[in-house]
C-alpha cells in the first residue's frame, strides 16, 4: 500500500510527459469526464423525452421494458464486439475507431436507468394531483412541464446518478482499448505488472466515481422542489413501494 | 425553470460531445509538437506496442541507446495484436511492435526493419516442462516435433489460424499429419497436463505438442488461453500445468532479470541454467517469434528505410 | 507444409456471429471452464453478501440511529466502479495481485453494499398491525423476525436479490479484461483472432452466455420467490 502512496505522490504522475508518452493524471481525468459526459449527454437527450411521453401518455411501455431487457448484455463484450467491428474503417491520426464503439456502449449503459426513472417517475405521480392540475385548465403539455416533471424529478436524478456511475465504471474499460481516461493507469499496470500504478488508478476511478455522485447529489439538493423531495419534514418517509423501486433502478453495468 | 435548467444541461453536453469530436485530432497535433527536438525520421513517426514495451530493456530505452532512436511518441496499443495491425494498417501510428511470425506482415506489405545491433534478443520455440513429467520417451517425442517447427511452419499455422480462421487444433493436427510421425508409443504410462498462453501462435503450439504426445501413448489434457506468464508459471511450479510452449529470450528474462543473452545458443545454454529446479526445456525449435520494429511500405520508401538504425538518420 | 487451397475457401464462413455454437463445441473443455466460473463467481458473492445482509440490515432497521450511517457507507461502496474494486482488493486484504479470489471478494463487497438497504427496507415494509398481531399472538422477538417479517420482506429481498444476480454476471466479465478467468475471456480470444478480418464467434457466445446465465438466474430466483411465498399467489 506504501508503494501506491509513493505513487499516487510523485509530482511525475500529475504532468503530461511528452518524453516518455505519458499522460498525467489531471488529463486522463479530463479524457474520462469527456468520455463520460458525451455518452451521458446523449443518453438523456434520447431516454428523457421518450421516458416523459411514454409516463405522460402511457403508451409503448414496452420500450421500458426492452431497454431494461439491455442491461443483461455485458458492456465488455459490446464493447470489443463493436470495436473490432468499427475500428478498420478509420483511417489517420483519429481514435474515433474505438472512442466510437465506446460511446455506442456508454449510451446503452446509460439509457435505461434514465428512460426507467424518467417513466415511473411520471407514472408515480399521483392522479389526484394529475386531476387537479387538469381541473385547474392546464393542456396535456402543460401538466407534463408544470406537474409531472417536477414531481417526478427526484426519481429522474436519481436514474442519471446511476447512470452517471455506471458509466464512469464502463469508461474505465475503454482503456481495454487505445484510449485515454483514469483506466490507462489500470491496464497499463497490469501489462506492466506496476502493481502500484494498477491499485493507484484503482484508486483515482473510485474517487471520481464518489466525487461526481456528491456534486450530483447537490446539484438534485438544488433543483428538486422541496415539496416533492420531502425535505420540510425532520424524518423522511419511507415508503415501500419507492424504496422496492429505487432497488430496481440500480443495476451496475460496469 | 428547473426544466429550463435541465435542458441547458443537455445541451452543455451535447456540445461537449462536439467538441470532444472536434478535439480529437487537435489533441494528436499537440503531441507532435513535443516532438524530440532532434530532427530524426524517428521523432516524426509515432510508435504503437504494448504497454509492458515502455519499460522493458528492449524498448524504447534499449533502442536509444543501441540506434540513438526516440520516436516522437509511443502510443499503447497491444502485443503483437489487431489493435496494432490495424493502427499501423489505417496510420493511427507509424511504426510498430509487431512479432516476426505474423501473417498480417506478408498480408499487408509491412517492411521489418533489420536489427544489427540485436537490440532484441532470440525467441525461439522451447517447450517448458514440469521435470518429473519429462521422461526420455516425452522428451524424444517434442524434440522431434521441436526439429520440425521453422519459423515458415510456425507464421503457416499462423496464417491457417488466424486468416482463415481454421480452429487451431485443426490446424495443429493438420501439421502433424504433415510429419508423417513414427507410430511408437515412446510417452505411454505419462499424464500431463499442456498450457498455453491467450494468443493464437501458442496455442498452436500447445495444440501441436498435446496431440503428439498422445500420439505417442501419453494421457494428455489441454488448458489453454491460460493467460500472461505470471499466471502459468506458477501453475507450472505448482503442477497444475506440465508443459506450455515458450519462447527462450523472454523466458529467459522472466527467471534471470540481468541476463543479457541475445543469440539463440547463448539463449538458450543460459536458459538451460535458469530455469526452476522442479523445470526443465527440451531442446528449443529453430522457430523464431522475435519483436521487430514493423513500418508499412509506404513509410519505409518515403523515408528509406530497411533498419532500425535508419530510423535515427535526420530526416 | 503448404495450405490446400479447400480449406482456405471452407473455412471463411467460420468467422460468421452465427458459428459461435460450433465454436462452443470445438472448444467445449474450455469454455465450459470458463462457464462454471462465471457461475461461481455470479452466484457465490450474492450468497455471501445476504448472508453479512441480513443482519446489517436488521440492526439497521431496529436500531434507527445506525441506518443512516449504514445506509451511506454501503452506498458510497456502490458507486466504485467495479474493475476500480477489482484491483484495490488484494492491498486491502493483503492479497497477491491479481489473485484469483479478488473478484469474489470484490462482489461480495457490491451485494452486501445493493443488499443490506434491500433488507432494511424490505424489513420496513412490515406494517406496524402485523407486527403488533404477532406479538399479541405471542411471538418472542426471534420468532417474530424469522416467521413473519423476513417472509413479509421476502419478495423485497428477492427483488434485489435478482438486481445483485443479473449486474454481477456482467461485472465477472469485466474482470476477464485483467486475465481473470470466466466467460470474459472469450471477448479477449476474439480479438486476439480478430486480424486481419474480425473473428466473432468467442465474442458473439461469450455475449450470448452471459446473457443465458443472467436470464436463469434471474429465473431461478422469481420462480424461487413463489415457491417461498404461497400466500402471496393466494392473494392473487
Amino acid at each position: 500500500m506504501s508503494g501506491v502512496i509513493t505513487w499516487l505522490n510523485d509530482p511525475a504522475h500529475w504532468r503530461d510527459r511528452p518524453a516518455d508518452s505519458f499522460v498525467g493524471i489531471p488529463s486522463q481525468i479530463v479524457n474520462h469526464l469527456e468520455y463520460s459526459l458525451i455518452a451521458l449527454g446523449i443518453a438523456l437527450v434520447i431516454a428523457l423525452p421518450t421516458g416523459l411521453a411514454i409516463g405522460h401518455s402511457g403508451r409503448a411501455t414496452w420500450v421500458v421494458a426492452a431497454a431494461n431487457a439491455l442491461r443483461s448484455i455485458p458492456g465488455v463484450g459490446l464493447l470489443v464486439l463493436l470495436a473490432v467491428i468499427i475500428a478498420p474503417h478509420f483511417y489517420g491520426r483519429t481514435d474515433l475507431g474505438y472512442l466510437i464503439p465506446t460511446e455506442i456502449v456508454l449510451v446503452l449503459i446509460a439509457i435505461p436507468s434514465i428512460l426507467a426513472n424518467t417513466y415511473a417517475g411520471v407514472d408515480n405521480v399521483d392522479p389526484a394531483v394529475r386531476d387537479a392540475a387538469r381541473g385547474m385548465g392546464m393542456s396535456g403539455g402543460e401538466v407534463l412541464r408544470q406537474v409531472e416533471f417536477p414531481n417526478s424529478l427526484p426519481l429522474i436524478f436519481s436514474g442519471f446518478r446511476s447512470a452517471t456511475l455506471q458509466v464512469i465504471a464502463t469508461a474505465t474499460i475503454a482503456s481495454y482499448f487505445p484510449l485515454g481516461g483514469l483506466g490507462r493507469f489500470i491496464y497499463d499496470g497490469y501489462h506492466q505488472q506496476d502493481y502500484d500504478q494498477m491499485v493507484s488508478g484503482g484508486i483515482l476511478v473510485a474517487l471520481l466515481a464518489v466525487l461526481v455522485d456528491l456534486v450530483l447529489s447537490l446539484v438534485q439538493r438544488l433543483c428538486v422542489s422541496r415539496g416533492v423531495s420531502g425535505r420540510f419534514s425532520k424524518t423522511p418517509t419511507q415508503d415501500p413501494a419507492t424504496a422496492a423501486l429505487r432497488t430496481k433502478e440500480e443495476v451496475a453495468t460496469g | 425553470m428547473r426544466k429550463a435548467l435541465t435542458l441547458t444541461t443537455a445541451v452543455a453536453a451535447a456540445s461537449l460531445l462536439l467538441s470532444a469530436c472536434g478535439s480529437d485530432s487537435a489533441k494528436t497535433s499537440s503531441s507532435s509538437g513535443a516532438a524530440q527536438a532532434s530532427g530524426t525520421i524517428a521523432s516524426k513517426l509515432i510508435f504503437g506496442g504494448p504497454a509492458e514495451m515502455k519499460s522493458r530493456p528492449d524498448g524504447p530505452a534499449g533502442w536509444a541507446k543501441n540506434y540513438g532512436v526516440t520516436f516522437q511518441s509511443f502510443k499503447v496499443t497491444d502485443t503483437g495484436g489487431p489493435v496494432t495491425v490495424t493502427s499501423l494498417k489505417n496510420g493511427q501510428i507509424d511504426a510498430a511492435d509487431l512479432f516476426t511470425t505474423d501473417p498480417a506482415i506478408k498480408a499487408n506489405n509491412f517492411v521489418v526493419l533489420t536489427d544489427p545491433k540485436s537490440n532484441f534478443g532470440a525467441q525461439n520455440v522451447v517447450p517448458l516442462v514440469n521435470k518429473k513429467k519429462a521422461t526420455p520417451g516425452v522428451q524424444q517425442v517434442l524434440d522431434a516435433i521441436s526439429a520440425k517447427i521453422t519459423t515458415d511452419v510456425l507464421i503457416n499455422l499462423r496464417t491457417q489460424v488466424e486468416v482463415n480462421k481454421m480452429d487451431p487444433d485443426k490446424a495443429a493436427q493438420q501439421f502433424l499429419a504433415s510429419l508423417s510421425l513414427p507410430t511408437t508409443t515412446p510417452a505411454k504410462g505419462v499424464t500431463l497436463t499442456v498450457g498455453s498462453a491467450n494468443f493464437p501462435e501458442n496455442v498452436v503450439l500447445a495444440d501441436i505438442y498435446a496431440d503428439a504426445l498422445q500420439g505417442a501413448g501419453a494421457t494428455v489434457s489441454k488448458k489453454l488461453n491460460i493467460g500472461s506468464r505470471e499466471k502459468y508459471i506458477p501453475g507450472l511450479k505448482d503442477g497444475s500445468i506440465d508443459l506450455i510452449p515458450e519462447y527462450s529470450g523472454v523466458l529467459l528474462q522472466y527467471f534471470d532479470k540481468g541476463a543479457s543473452a541475445t543469440s539463440p545458443d547463448a539463449t538458450y545454454a543460459a536458459l538451460q541454467k535458469a530455469v526452476p529446479a522442479t523445470l526443465t526445456v527440451t531442446k528449443q525449435a529453430s522457430a523464431e517469434d522475435r519483436d521487430a520494429i514493423v513500418v508499412t511500405s509506404a513509410t519505409a520508401k518515403k523515408y528509406g528505410l530497411t533498419s532500425i538504425a535508419d530510423l535515427a538518420k535526420k530526416a | 507444409m503448404r495450405v490446400p487451397a479447400t480449406t482456405v475457401l471452407a473455412t471463411d464462413a467460420n468467422s460468421s456471429p452465427w458459428h459461435f455454437w460450433t465454436y462452443f463445441m470445438d472448444h467445449r473443455s474450455d469454455d465450459l471452464r470458463y462457464l462454471w466460473d462465471h457461475v461461481y463467481l455470479s452466484l457465490l458473492p450474492v450468497v455471501v453478501g445476504l448472508i453479512i445482509s441480513l443482519p446489517l440490515g436488521f440492526i439497521a432497521r431496529r436500531y434507527r440511529w445506525s441506518y443512516p450511517p449504514i445506509i451511506s457507507i454501503t452506498g458510497l461502496l456502490y458507486t466504485i466502479p467495479s474493475i476500480a474494486l477489482f484491483v484495490i482488493v488484494p492491498p486491502l486484504f493483503g492479497l497477491k495481485s491479481l489473485d484469483p479470489k479478488q473478484v469474489p471478494i470484490a462482489l461480495t463487497i457490491y451485494s452486501v453494499a445493493l443488499l443490506v438497504r434491500v433488507v432494511a427496507d424490505g424489513l420496513a415494509s412490515v406494517s406496524e398491525e402485523t407486527l403488533l398481531a404477532a406479538s399479541a399472538m405471542g411471538f418472542g422477538r426471534m420468532r417474530r423476525l424469522l416467521s413473519v417479517e423476513l417472509p413479509i420482506a421476502a419478495p423485497v429481498i428477492a427483488a434485489g436479490l435478482r438486481v445483485a444476480t443479473v449486474s454481477n454476471v456482467s461485472l465477472v466479465a469485466v474482470a476477464g479484461t485483467i486475465g481473470m478467468d470466466n466467460l470474459g475471456r472469450l471477448f479477449d480470444e476474439g480479438i486476439q483472432l480478430s486480424t486481419p478480418t474480425p473473428y466473432y464467434p468467442p465474442i458473439v457466445l461469450g455475449i450470448v452466455l452471459c446473457v443465458l446465465l443472467a436470464l436463469a438466474f434471474d429465473g431461478i430466483i422469481v420462480l424461487g420467490t413463489r415457491l417461498l411465498t404461497p400466500w402471496r399467489r393466494v392473494a392473487r
